[in-house]
């Protein structure tokens, strides 16, 4: 197990589990068949006990595999709630049958008798959402998100680097608060209102003083130095990007209010590709080297080759009509 | 110049328009694009990701220094350490208040990169990572946008009010945006509390809030703008002069 | 090499910092820079790679060039291939996690290709002794070798022109007199020119060719070392116990062999007793004390009493149960087993209210204590809370820290200022005991001066003192009585002249330079 995550660790690229864990949940959101999905949420939960290290962000399985099973939950919950179906035939569970006024002339109508199509739906309905927060709870748990933050595009450069600055000061964050926190008895106080700021306020300061300081280091050292983008590149840049978000505007419009999906689907894209461009050229930018970048391997292209073939699978499958 | 800046400026305002359709969807889907609403789910799904990278980039790339850099570090991780103590207490919020403190002191494109980059570093410390992160990061970034917009005060308490009054409507717009997107998602479609695809917005808005008090989504709204008001109404006056001295004394200018 | 042409600098409403500054850096030149605290010397060397005023605030005028370029108010990311910048405490500046991606950052940002990034970090690492470290965690390493790869981070994107602030004060003698002969052989050897400031002139003195003093009053000048060292006030501890010694010219460093032989006047037996009206008079006794944190014993079996109008100096390697204890002796701290007596009783069962009446503990980072925005605001408070009458922690505040504009954010004082003020809110309740964590730290000459002066007119007035301290010299400069901790026990407890005599466990400097048995501190002279 052990020489397993250490192997991850070491040869897969972050952003390969993530092209996993998001194929897999497109493929779970699309397959109607129960044991298909099913099998996606077994696969998922192999993958993370096999593969996972033993740092803070790996060991999150428990929480996701309760939300999971929240999700499925409610889900047929609320359908044996409010789905009631008097005029089915095969009857699963007959509950009795209440209606709710709720003033205006309105009512609800909740409980009766369920049908076992109802609850067959309402649980296909739950594990397909529990395979997807599964899909990427796998993603999650595999990669390092300082190293996935490192590859992040360099038009994001700035806010990777914040939220890294972050990732690093919340341990010494929690290290000040309880100083301070042990520090205020030295003064006599417990209590009162004065509690939350006689805290906060001298741990915030000692960690923005530490954090400007750490600034500086790093400007210091280079950080922020640019390309300058040319005044023709930077009006393109501009353009393309209101282009864009008018087109997901319109675009989202059209996908719920026009009868076929033709129209929105290419507007979207079209805007999609907008947007790639855009950060594409703010990355133009950079002007940065990376020592050792980690480089697609042969594991990624593993990877790579088994998310392929799983989509060439359900195309297949799907024009065949067979529900997978 | 000046005028890129404006081109810039309403790109964000529409890609906030397009990200608020693919919120609240549901209320407008018509009768005839019915099939398509699994599609819309997933497509949306996917775009929104994109739309906060948009928006980020738009706030961030060059007009962000390092010094803001800084502080921002700092607020997200105090962000992040104070939500990762409070979670699990239904109905407490404490991710709120620092992003509108924050946002007023250093400005609306500080308090969208506050508000996404703060779900995500807690999504990352916590595990919370999934297909909702990218809407709540839009929904969160957009409460500290506004709040970036608030008229200003030199007088401490005027700001503290304005502040808590704002985080009351906040608080409930970002409580019914997050509902609305689980909606199709939990209450699926065809039930007594499930959207009509082409019924009059009216209608769905009200299937919506029969819907969210339910579930009771409205109490944990509740429980969001009273937490957020009482922490503003604590510490407001305390984090405003903090911040603005450390801008003031770096020289860190509004962005 | 660097030029620097009628430079002033000001932060908008006082007088300028310094102004009129004309002085010429040549190309393998080695610099000294010193000034008194608060002269503006940490900003004048920050002007230098645009930290001042780009992250400091203020306004910049004048012109700085470097090889004939304009660079007048550049960042410091538009400088940082010209100008190397180490800080006072590496570790607050390490922008990575490990040795190598250190060494490689400043390369990355300015975007060298990666071949020639390979050839510079092995020629850097081999000239600064870093290969077999490149691997290691930046936290594993000791302070010399963090200064060490600060340095080379500094310098690996080939610049010219190394600043360094301060960069031996958190180090042991050793290590700092490594890293001079460092600097020293980067200037010689590789032509490059430093810039240090350092206050402790003696570890510097005999390898720079030049020295900057910033005198405070807005000027600026450059000299020969020599000449210089003569009408500077601050002069280092070496130069005035040659002085005191009537060695003429004074020795620049401690292993002078003219300090062996000098003849030495008659000296009293400690730098500082305790008053005769309070001998006798206990405030404080440890009956075999323990504390326990789950399966680790930090203090073990510790019994020790102590007097009123004592200093007890509580000394240690990190680690060694001296922070327990005094946490412990304030009464809210964990405390596993033993009694504690004073006057007043134990101070465990106490609240925290009480305890201020008793036992007062200033923690190590005393800033944590403080919360307003401006002194008056804290001085106000604490009266309010002390019940005490208006301006009593104003007025002892005054009596350490002398006059200091009120209307200060706490954040902004100096650090012995910060330390006056947490003082000064600790004893306006009146505590018998005080007990100090490192207070020295952070603490340039004259605010360590000035805070043995307090704790001695603390001890005039009955106060029993602890101080947990492993700066050698002023614990030999403050304390009537020593107790030496190791893991949690303790391995040596007797007077000063026991323990920092030259062949006692902890030998002061002026032991070491002298040899003299007995002295062991400057002030026994006097």
């Amino acid at each position: 197990m052990r020489r397993l995550s250490e192997f991850a660790k070491a040869k897969v690229h972050p952003g390969s589990w993530w092209a996993l864990g998001l194929s897999i949940s497109i493929l779970a959101g699309q397959s109607t068949n129960l044991w298909f999905v099913s099998s996606l949420i077994g696969l998922c939960v192999g993958l993370i006990l096999v593969f996972r290290s033993t740092a803070p962000w790996a060991r999150s399985l428990p929480f996701y595999l309760l939300l999971a099973s929240i999700f499925v939950l409610t889900r047929i919950v609320f359908r044996v709630i409010f789905n009631g179906d008097p005029n089915s035939s095969d009857v699963a569970l007959s509950l009795p049958h209440f209606n709710l006024p709720l003033g205006l002339g309105q009512q609800l109508s909740l409980f009766g008798s369920i049908s076992w199509s109802t609850l067959s739906a309402a649980t296909l309905d739950g594990l397909r959402l529990a395979a997807i927060i599964l899909a990427v709870a796998m993603s999650n748990t595999l990669s390092n998100p300082r190293r996935l933050l490192k590859s992040t595009p360099a038009a994001l450069y700035e806010v990777a680097s914040a939220i890294s600055v972050a990732i690093n000061l919340a341990p010494q964050l929690i290290d000040s608060l309880q100083r301070v926190r042990r520090a205020k008895g030295l003064r006599g106080r417990n209590s009162g209102s004065s509690a939350l700021t006689s805290i906060i306020i001298p741990a915030l300061e000692d960690t923005l003083d530490r954090s400007l300081q750490l600034a500086a280091s790093m400007d210091a050292r280079g950080f922020g130095r640019t390309n300058r983008l040319s005044m023709r590149r930077q009006w393109t840049n501009r353009l393309v990007s209101l282009g864009s978000a008018i087109g997901l505007a319109i675009g989202a419009y059209l996908l719920v209010t026009a009868s076929s999906p033709a129209l929105p689907v290419v507007v979207l894209t079209l805007s999609l590709a907008g947007l790639i461009l855009v950060i594409r050229l703010t990355s133009k930018r950079n002007l940065k080297s990376r020592f050792n970048r980690q480089k697609f391997g042969s594991a990624d292209l593993a990877i790579f080759a088994v998310c392929a073939m799983s989509f060439a699978l359900v195309m297949l499958l799907s024009n065949q009509m067979v529900g997978f | 110049m000046k005028f890129m800046k404006v081109i810039g400026r309403a790109a964000i305002v529409m890609a906030a328009v397009a990200s608020l359709l693919v919120f609240t969807w549901p209320l407008f889907i018509s009768a005839a694009s019915t099939d398509q609403a699994a599609l819309a789910q997933g497509v949306f799904i996917a775009l929104m990701p994109l739309m906060v990278v948009m928006v980020l980039v738009e706030f961030a790339a060059g007009d962000l220094s390092t010094k803001q850099l800084a502080v921002l570090g700092v607020l997200i991780a105090l962000n992040a350490v104070i939500r990762t103590l409070g979670a699990g207490t239904a109905g407490i919020e404490t991710a709120f208040f620092l992003i509108v403190i924050g946002a007023y002191v250093l400005g609306s494109g500080f308090g969208y990169i506050l508000g996404a980059a703060s779900l995500l570093v807690s999504a990352l410390l916590v595990g919370g990572i999934g297909p909702w992160l990218p809407f709540q990061m839009m929904a969160a970034g957009l409460v500290g946008l506004g709040a970036g917009l608030l008229p200003k005060s030199k007088r401490a308490w005027l700001a503290v009010s304005t502040m808590i009054g704002y985080a009351v409507v906040a608080s409930f717009a970002y409580g019914a945006l997050m509902t609305m997107w689980n909606w199709p998602f939990l209450a699926g479609t065809g039930g007594a509390l499930s959207y009509v695809a082409g019924a009059p917005i009216i209608e769905n808005l009200g299937r919506f809030v029969q819907y969210e008090l339910i579930t009771g989504g409205l109490l944990w709204d509740l429980g969001r703008a009273v937490t957020t008001s009482v922490l503003i109404a604590l510490s407001g006056k305390v984090l405003l002069a903090t911040l603005s001295r450390v801008a003031s004394r770096t020289g860190i200018q509004k962005i | 090499m660097l030029k620097l042409s009628n430079l002033q600098f000001d932060f908008g409403n006082r007088d300028p910092l310094f102004s009129r500054v004309n002085l010429e850096f040549q190309a393998g030149e080695f610099a000294l820079v010193c000034g008194p605290t608060g002269s503006g010397k940490s900003t004048f060397l920050r002007c230098l790679n645009g930290l001042s005023p780009h992250f400091t605030g203020g306004n910049l005028a004048g012109r700085i060039e470097i090889d004939s370029t304009d660079v007048t108010g550049w960042q410091p990311h538009q400088l940082a291939d010209l100008v190397g910048f180490v800080n006072q405490q590496p570790e607050g500046a390490f922008v990575t996690d490990t040795v190598l991606e250190e060494l490689v950052y400043g390369m990355e940002q300015l975007g060298v290709a990666e071949t020639e990034m390979k050839s510079r970090l092995e020629k850097l690492a081999a000239n600064l002794h870093l290969t077999e470290l490149l691997d290691r965690e930046l936290t594993e390493l000791s302070g010399g070798q963090q200064q060490r790869v600060a340095i080379a981070a500094a310098l690996s994107a080939g610049q010219r022109i190394l600043v360094l602030d301060e960069p031996t004060s958190a180090l042991d003698p050793k290590a700092a007199a490594d890293i001079i002969a460092l600097l020293h052989r980067l200037a010689t050897e590789e032509g490059i020119t430093v810039l240090l400031a350092e206050h402790r002139l003696e570890r510097a003195l005999p390898s720079v060719d030049s020295m900057v003093i910033v005198h405070g009053d807005g000027s600026v000048t450059k000299q020969l070392p020599t000449e210089a060292i003569r009408e500077f006030r601050l002069v280092p501890p070496v130069v005035e116990l040659s002085k005191r010694l009537g060695l003429t010219p004074p020795c620049l460093t401690a292993q002078d062999e003219r300090l062996k032989t000098a003849v030495v006047p008659a000296f009293h037996a400690s730098s500082i007793e305790q008053p005769k009206d309070f001998v006798g008079q206990a405030a404080l006794q440890l009956d075999s004390i323990s504390v326990r944190y789950g399966d680790s014993l930090a203090v073990d079996d510790v019994t020790l009493s102590v007097e009123r109008g004592e200093v007890l100096a509580l000394m240690g390697e990190n680690g060694s149960g001296k922070t327990s204890l005094l946490w412990a002796i304030q009464g809210s701290g964990t405390r596993s087993g033993g009694t504690l007596t004073t006057p007043w009783g134990d101070t465990a069962p106490m609240t925290s209210e009480e305890r201020l009446c008793v036992a007062t503990l200033v923690p190590q980072k005393a800033s944590d204590l403080l919360f307003l925005p401006t002194v008056s605001a804290e001085l106000q408070d604490s009266d309010r809370f002390a019940k005490a009458p208006e301006t009593t922690t104003a007025s002892l505040f005054q009596r350490f820290a002398g006059r200091v504009d009120p209307s200060l954010h706490p954040r902004d004082l100096s650090a012995g200022q910060q330390l006056a003020l947490v003082l000064a809110i600790q004893l306006a309740k009146g505590a018998g005991i005080l007990l100090l964590d490192e207070p020295t730290r952070g603490l340039d000459y004259t605010a360590k001066r000035a805070l043995a002066g307090i704790i001695t007119e603390l001890r005039d007035q009955g106060k029993a003192v602890i101080v947990a301290t492993h700066d050698i010299e002023f614990a030999a400069q403050i304390a009537t009585d020593v107790v030496v901790l190791e893991s949690g026990r303790v391995k040596f407890a007797g007077t000063p002249a026991q323990v920092f005599s030259v062949n006692g466990l902890l030998a002061s400097e002026v032991s070491q330079a002298l040899q003299v048995d007995g002295l062991f501190s400057m002030e026994q002279l006097s």
